[in-house]
């Protein structure tokens, strides 16, 4: 059996649980043993990304102290999956933490990347029934290189009717940080994307990236628009 | 003028570019436009990957070796008659080029397009002496005569519609025609010729210096690049000081790299190589040839982590991809240099105190990073001014820096953060209504409003995780 | 003057690359990646035609192709559709070798007004051609991806040529058409190496001259020529 360790990510522990459920069933459902390292904190993005580096790196220590002993570590978040890939480089020449911010990084995965790259898991056999269309986050996408994985697993449901997005790749706006200290810019970028989203008329928008499916959704519920936001995982463990 | 353009705070710049739907409208269609055109001509090229990769390491070794290829490059301009003057400020290169222009009472200098002399300030300190600067390039042209700054490097008029243009025209040239591009062009054509047979003086950038042979190139598409090298019996031509290329076979591979990055087209209409003065028995061409070299701040980045910066060849593909760009336009960044790179270059270049705030117009959704043609990690050259605002220049609020120091502690404490995982709803509760927050305080507020916020969970995953431990032992 | 303030600057750049001055020659790398010699790699002659010939529609530039002995009536034919008037043209050797001379006469007599650019009358030369209808000129060396003549502009085949004139023809002998601009400027790394003199003035020129300034929207004819035509000539 494959022991895989949760990484929840602490947007989906505090706000949206849920989509932890649904990962640990998802990865059980094909023969994973899945453990949730309690000691587990934030990926210490938010720190990072505003320029506060000292602040950040004490997060990323309890993050490797957290799954030392992990075999595979798996999150549904591409973002926070990818920051954690970041790591090695970030601790380059630190003694104490460069091997093992190495070791801890080679063991990481997004959820979708886990289930098409290393359990080869292409058809989940989901009973989800809708139009959908998807949107490719930034750092799914551009900095963990993972594009395809979670298109292909969308494409095989069955019941999912999936229509692509205008302008996919533009960002929702989010961006950490930059949605607070940046807000009207931040604001008008997710306009836009729930804008494309209107055009594809699609009932779900779905997502690897809770972080921004709450920006989009937050600008969407605000325009009193009623297309459902959901993390693909949710999709995935639709039975 | 210089980098900086204008005296607006950053809040106000974001302001009136959000509030101009022209502007923006123009903007987003540019990109589109100018990021298909991109995207199509790199697949011609086959594997582009390889190509960029190419382009990165020609950079890397040139700006490593720049003292070398400079020296060469003054070298060989001395060999062929020109004259070579290293300018460590803009004060120097304009003191220097104004000399030049005075000692040959020089009284017309007709530009082509050039980023290095807008940095530079240049073209203020020749009015001033009462020399008549015409500007080239119909871009450029179009906001000499408005007396408006750049908005974009490559397309430096774009926050221009057809009927402001043609106002323009009519009010400052007497134009009488209709407000169509074609028609506007050949009116630009015709006004232009004249000057261009009348200066004394021509000057230009230049795109890349080859260094063996000290051949200056322009990248054009209109032809005022040749007629200020061919016209005028003076060529000065300003350079900063990176944009050199070993020999003619790096040339080709960053010009082939710009050209498609910049407007996706395969070349240019005009790729002008000029080495020194006109030959003997040559009548065109200039008999006096100067090349200024700028440092401007450059020197400054070299050696430390943002000399990748310096492998710009000033494409515009990282703003033609930038979503915040596309939202606030050229003007908001409040330097002639916009979008990420700018973002990058103008604080290097023109330091933190006017410009702490462009490494934060960015979501680092790292669109440029993918788009540069030399591989410039744009997103993470961001991070790293973020990383010299708050430790080193001291410029990040200190409401932030509580809320981080904060955070450190936080996400170092397994037990602080269990604790906050429980407390997380009850403290949001004054503000939460129907499972959302509409008007939430402190930093949530820009947030909220114009978008909503969820409230925390009733229960979070690791307490749930617990329950299911429990039934299951 | 000549050279000014260089030490100073290039031992400042120096210092903060964290080393001394590089004096002696620096040894440029074999770049890892060449993807530059795949492009239309083994393309023959006649494939390379066909990629000018389709590169010249989105360059917005006239197509033709003739063999030497038809060449002066497509001239003839590409001058009146241009509306004839006054041409310039360069003082070139290859006229003699495609009978362009009796041509001109020719022209010469159905009063179009023909300059063949001399060096010895000086700016005569250039206020001619400021006011030609057309400009003409051989190209040196013809890329085939781009659509691009190369002229090495020297005394007799000058700048102006190709620059001043509202339209401009370029004959391209078959053999100078090369896959893209790579070979073009190894070429002219491998003269420059051998001790050859480059010209003063190279220019790689690609159709008609065009800005997209207003707008967005592409408008063909700038400052240089408004129309432009290449005639391959085997």
């Amino acid at each position: 059996m494959m022991k895989v360790s949760l990484f929840i990510t602490c947007l989906c522990d505090m706000f949206h649980p849920n989509i932890g459920k649904d990962t640990v069933e998802v990865l059980e459902r094909f023969g994973c043993d899945v453990d949730f390292p309690e000691a587990q904190t934030c990926c210490g993005q938010p720190a990072f990304n505003s320029g506060y580096l000292r602040q950040s790196k004490k997060a990323m220590k309890q993050m490797i102290r957290s799954f030392e002993h992990a075999h595979y570590i798996v999150g549904p978040s591409g973002s926070c999956v990818s920051m954690l890939k970041e790591y090695p480089q970030i601790f380059v020449g630190d003694k104490e933490w460069e091997e093992k911010a190495k070791e801890f990084a080679e063991k990481v995965y997004e959820l979708t990347q886990f289930l098409v790259d290393v359990l080869k898991v292409t058809n989940v056999g989901s009973n989800f029934k809708g139009t959908v269309t998807y949107h490719p986050s930034c750092h799914m996408t551009r900095i963990l290189g993972v594009k395809d994985a979670p298109v292909i697993l969308l494409q095989n449901i069955k019941g999912v009717d999936l229509i692509e997005l205008p302008k996919k790749e533009n960002c929702c706006g989010f961006g950490g940080t930059f949605a607070i200290k940046n807000a009207a810019i931040s604001s008008e970028m997710a306009a836009e994307k729930s804008q494309h989203i209107s055009e594809t008329k699609a009932e779900y928008l779905v997502g690897g990236d809770m972080a921004c499916l709450m920006n989009i959704g937050g600008m969407m519920s605000r325009e009193g628009k009623n297309v459902k936001v959901i993390h693909i995982a949710e999709i995935l463990n639709c039975r | 003028m210089g980098i900086q353009i204008g005296k607006k705070t950053y809040t106000n710049r974001v302001k009136s570019g959000i509030e101009d739907p022209f502007m923006r409208q123009a903007v987003s269609s540019a990109q589109e436009r100018l990021k298909d055109g991109r995207i199509q001509s790199e697949k011609g090229l086959g594997n582009w990957e390889e190509w960029r990769s190419l382009g990165e390491e020609i950079r890397r070794h040139t700006l490593d070796n720049l003292d070398y290829y400079l020296e060469q490059l003054s070298e060989q301009v001395e060999k062929r008659g020109g004259n070579v003057f290293f300018a460590r400020t803009a004060d120097e290169a304009n003191h220097y080029i104004n000399r030049i222009i005075q000692e040959k009472n020089g009284k017309k200098v007709v530009k082509a397009k050039s980023m290095v002399t807008e940095e530079i300030g240049l073209n203020d300190v020749l009015e001033k002496e009462g020399v008549e600067v015409v500007e080239t390039d119909l871009g450029e042209w179009i906001l000499q005569l408005d007396d408006d700054p750049p908005s974009h490097i490559v397309a430096p008029a774009l926050h221009k519609d057809r009927e402001r243009i043609r106002e323009v025209f009519a009010d400052k040239k007497g134009y009488l025609g209709t407000n169509h591009p074609e028609e506007l062009t050949q009116f630009a054509r015709e006004q232009l010729r004249k000057d261009f047979l009348s200066a004394d003086i021509g000057i230009t950038g230049c795109n890349f210096a080859v260094a063996e042979s000290g051949t200056i190139t322009l990248v054009t598409n209109e032809g005022n690049g040749r007629l200020t090298t061919s016209l005028p019996d003076t060529h000065i031509a300003v350079m900063g000081m990176e944009r050199i290329v070993p020999t003619w076979e790096e040339l080709d591979i960053l010009v082939s790299l710009l050209t498609r990055a910049a407007v996706g087209q395969k070349l240019t209409s005009y790729i002008t190589s000029i080495t020194g003065t006109r030959l003997k028995g040559e009548i065109d061409g200039p008999s006096e040839f100067h090349l200024v070299i700028v440092d401007n701040g450059r020197s400054n980045i070299l050696g430390t982590e943002f000399q990748s910066a310096l492998h710009c060849i000033r494409c515009a593909a990282c703003i033609n991809v930038c979503p915040v760009y596309r939202h606030i336009g050229g003007h908001a960044y409040g330097s002639i240099y916009p979008g990420p790179i700018g973002a990058v270059i103008t604080p290097l270049l023109d330091g933190y105190e006017d410009h702490h705030e462009l490494p934060y117009a960015s979501s680092l959704c790292a669109a440029c990073t993918e788009a540069c043609p030399v591989k410039i990690p744009l997103h993470e050259l961001l991070i790293r001014h973020r990383e010299i605002i708050v430790e080193k220049e001291d410029q990040a609020p200190i409401s932030e820096k509580i809320i981080m120091n904060s955070f450190a502690k936080w996400a170092s404490t397994p037990a602080a953060y269990k604790l906050s995982t429980k407390i997380a709803r009850p403290l949001l509760k004054p503000w939460s209504k129907e499972e959302k927050v509409t008007n939430g305080p402190g930093p949530l507020k820009g947030w909220t409003d114009s978008r909503d916020f969820p409230t925390p969970s009733k229960q979070s995953f690791r307490s749930w995780y617990k329950t299911r431990q429990k039934g299951s032992d | 003057m000549a050279i000014q303030h260089r030490e100073s600057f290039l031992n400042n750049v120096a210092a903060k690359l964290n080393r001394p001055r590089k004096k002696s020659a620096v040894t440029k790398p074999i770049w890892r990646k060449q993807p530059q010699w795949d492009v239309l790699k083994g393309c023959t002659q006649e494939q390379l035609i066909q990629v000018l010939e389709k590169q010249c529609k989105v360059i917005h530039t006239s197509f033709k192709r003739t063999n030497k002995n038809t060449l002066a009536n497509v001239l003839y034919e590409t001058i009146l559709e241009y509306g004839g008037k006054s041409i310039i043209t360069a003082e070139d050797e290859r006229n003699d070798l495609y009978g362009l001379p009796t041509f001109f006469d020719r022209l010469g007599e159905e009063k179009i007004d023909i300059h063949v650019w001399n060096s010895g009358k000086g700016e005569e030369n250039v206020i001619f051609a400021e006011q030609a209808n057309i400009g003409i000129t051989f190209s040196d060396m013809t890329l085939a991806e781009s659509g691009t003549v190369t002229l090495f502009n020297d005394k007799n085949n000058s700048r102006s040529i190709s620059l001043l004139p509202k339209h401009y023809i370029a004959i391209i002998p078959k053999e100078t058409i090369v896959p893209r601009m790579s070979q073009a400027t190894k070429t002219i790394h491998d003269l420059h190496e051998a001790g050859h003199k480059i010209a003063s003035s190279i220019s790689f020129i690609t159709g008609p001259s065009n800005s997209a300034d207003i707008e967005l929207n592409l408008v063909v004819g700038v400052h240089g020529p408004i129309k432009a035509t290449y005639i391959v000539v085997e």
